[in-house]
């Protein structure tokens, strides 16, 4: 089983497209929406989707010949190190717990893998540890 | 049991002081007890870090050919104060360029300068017999000029408020980003190491006190703006800020690891500063102050939705509960994030002993003591008559 996180664009024609139903009904993927947006320009969707890794490279070239372009996501925020004083002002912010801080060294980590990129976190950051790294 | 300073310094010089992080004094005491522990410990040390907003460093420029009289400079075009004298000047870590910018301010100024970064300094002067020049534009660094030492007239606050945010919009304050609805909560002390809440009183810290400063070594210089001492108290220990102080040491010996410019978005900028201060054992009284923990200390709940300076306490949380995550307030769990460092608080108090242990730091007695009674005066419409 493979978990991969993809940020689609889609153009004014393609938009109405009933693409999650295809996704799940014909690639029997499960489809997580983590974020939505329409507007004059398009669309953009971010999403979840699980399934066998053959399943999702199918489902992606089925996107991608619909117009659709596909952009995955592997990693949406980065947390510079050198910049990060582990104050943990990130922490309560993160809707998804991908911050954390152990209990006995009280460094904050951050977990790419739980990011649903909302991008909460990056105002929080008073030394500007926390970078976006794809602009969605 | 009683100990003195010149018996600790004299230790400290042969290398045989017992010197303990609060946080090691605070499982000693729980161990031994208060008097076991006061035989065997010369020096607590203690440590925090975090955002400073009364913060800010004194340059002398050194003077240029022909000379001018600097009356308005700009450092990467954060304007510095020069209402002094004709090359020094004053840079505040909250002040920020004039575009409206506040990704930038004097802390960052500040931090480049420490980091031996380049410095761009732009001056202008309405020109005088003496100093003829009426404008500069050059670089300087720490390498470069006279002197650079930092001077925070406010420091190292003894305890302070947790806020949080009922109102339906997210806040950016100096507390941090506040979720709408009770959505977190933010605190800002280091609580059982915090330097001002281990001698709650300030018996052994006043004017004179050798601390850790940024990384150096440097002294308290005064009682802090916004001092006061009329918070009450719970466990011998005020609950919700109280003690202040103000603090000098040299830019040049300090380290990015221990003032850290920071932005509070939609605030502005501050100053993440590094202080610790040792704690001698003088006896049994400052050891059990010294070893207050988290559990005792309290801080009060304030709803950052009212702007007044007459916020009402929503709540009382102890240090205990705001590092478990999360806190209740009305019935609803709020998780909890600090704004101060505890991981750079205890990097600090290590530091700190470090340096005694090896006999590269000797405590010093206060050459005056902080007021033993203080309270806080509002600024309120009055006319000339009432006000003299
Ligand atoms: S808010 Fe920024 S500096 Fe503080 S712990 Fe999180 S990433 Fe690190
Ligand atoms: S972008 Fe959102 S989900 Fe990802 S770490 Fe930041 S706050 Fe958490």
């Amino acid at each position: 089983m493979a978990v991969r996180k993809y940020l689609l664009t889609f153009t004014p024609e393609n938009v109405s497209e009933p693409i999650t139903y295809r996704l799940v009904k014909e690639f029997d993927l499960m489809v997580n929406i983590l974020r939505a947006e329409v507007d004059e320009s398009g669309g953009r969707l971010m999403i979840v989707l699980e399934g066998s890794g053959m399943q999702i490279e199918r489902a992606v070239r089925y996107l991608e010949a619909s117009h659709v372009q596909v952009q995955e996501l592997k990693e949406y925020i980065r947390k510079d190190e050198a910049r990060c004083t582990h104050c943990g002002a990130c922490i309560s912010i993160c809707p998804v717990r991908a911050f954390v801080m152990d209990g006995k060294t009280f460094k904050v980590s951050f977990l790419n893998e739980k990011c649903i990129a909302c991008g909460m976190c990056v105002d929080a950051c008073p030394p500007g540890a926390i970078r976006l790294r794809a602009q969605v | 049991m009683k100990r003195t300073y010149e018996e600790i310094n004299q230790k400290i010089k042969k290398g045989d002081a017992v010197v303990m992080t609060a946080e090691e004094a605070i499982e000693l005491v729980q161990r031994e007890g208060v008097a076991k522990a006061t035989k065997e410990v010369d020096v607590v040390t203690t440590g925090t870090f975090g955002a400073m907003c009364s913060s800010g460093a004194f340059i002398n420029f050194g003077h240029s050919e022909p000379p001018i009289k600097m009356t308005k400079v700009w450092l990467n075009d954060v304007p510095a104060y020069t209402g002094i004298a004709a090359v020094d000047a004053y840079i505040g870590a909250t002040e920020l360029r004039e575009d409206g910018n506040m990704e930038y301010g004097g802390a960052h100024v500040i931090e480049d300068l420490i980091a031996r970064r380049p410095v761009r300094l732009r001056a202008i002067s309405y020109g005088t017999d003496c100093y003829p020049r009426k404008e500069i534009d050059t670089y300087i660094s720490l390498m470069t000029v006279n002197q650079a030492y930092m001077f925070n007239p406010r420091n190292a606050y003894q305890n302070y408020g947790v806020a949080t945010n009922s109102s339906e919009r997210t806040l950016f304050t100096y507390m941090g980003k506040l979720l709408p609805k009770f959505g977190n909560a933010t605190y800002s002390s280091a609580g059982q190491l915090s330097p001002l809440l281990k001698d709650p009183h300030l018996r052994t810290i006043g004017i004179g006190t050798r601390i850790f400063l940024g990384g150096a070594q440097g002294y308290v210089a005064w009682e802090g703006t916004q001092y006061r001492t009329t918070t009450p108290e719970r466990n011998g220990v005020p609950i919700g800020a109280s003690r202040t102080l103000a603090v000098i040491g040299d830019l040049r010996e300090m380290s990015t690891e221990f003032v850290r410019a920071l932005t509070y978005h939609k605030y502005g900028t501050t100053l993440g500063v590094g202080i610790g201060v040792p704690i001698p054992i003088l006896d049994e009284d400052l050891m059990r102050s010294a070893a207050v923990r988290d559990e005792e200390i309290f801080a009060p709940v304030l709803d950052y939705a009212v702007a007044s300076r007459d916020r009402l306490p929503i709540h009382e949380v102890s240090y205990a509960e705001l590092r478990s995550g999360s806190i209740e307030i009305s019935g609803k769990r709020v998780r909890t994030s600090s704004l101060s460092s505890y991981a750079k608080a205890r990097q600090i108090a290590e530091t700190l002993k470090d340096w005694i242990q090896k006999g590269e730091f000797l405590l010093t007695e206060k050459v005056a003591s902080l007021p033993e009674e203080r309270s806080m005066r509002r600024l309120d419409m009055r006319s000339r008559e009432e006000v003299s």
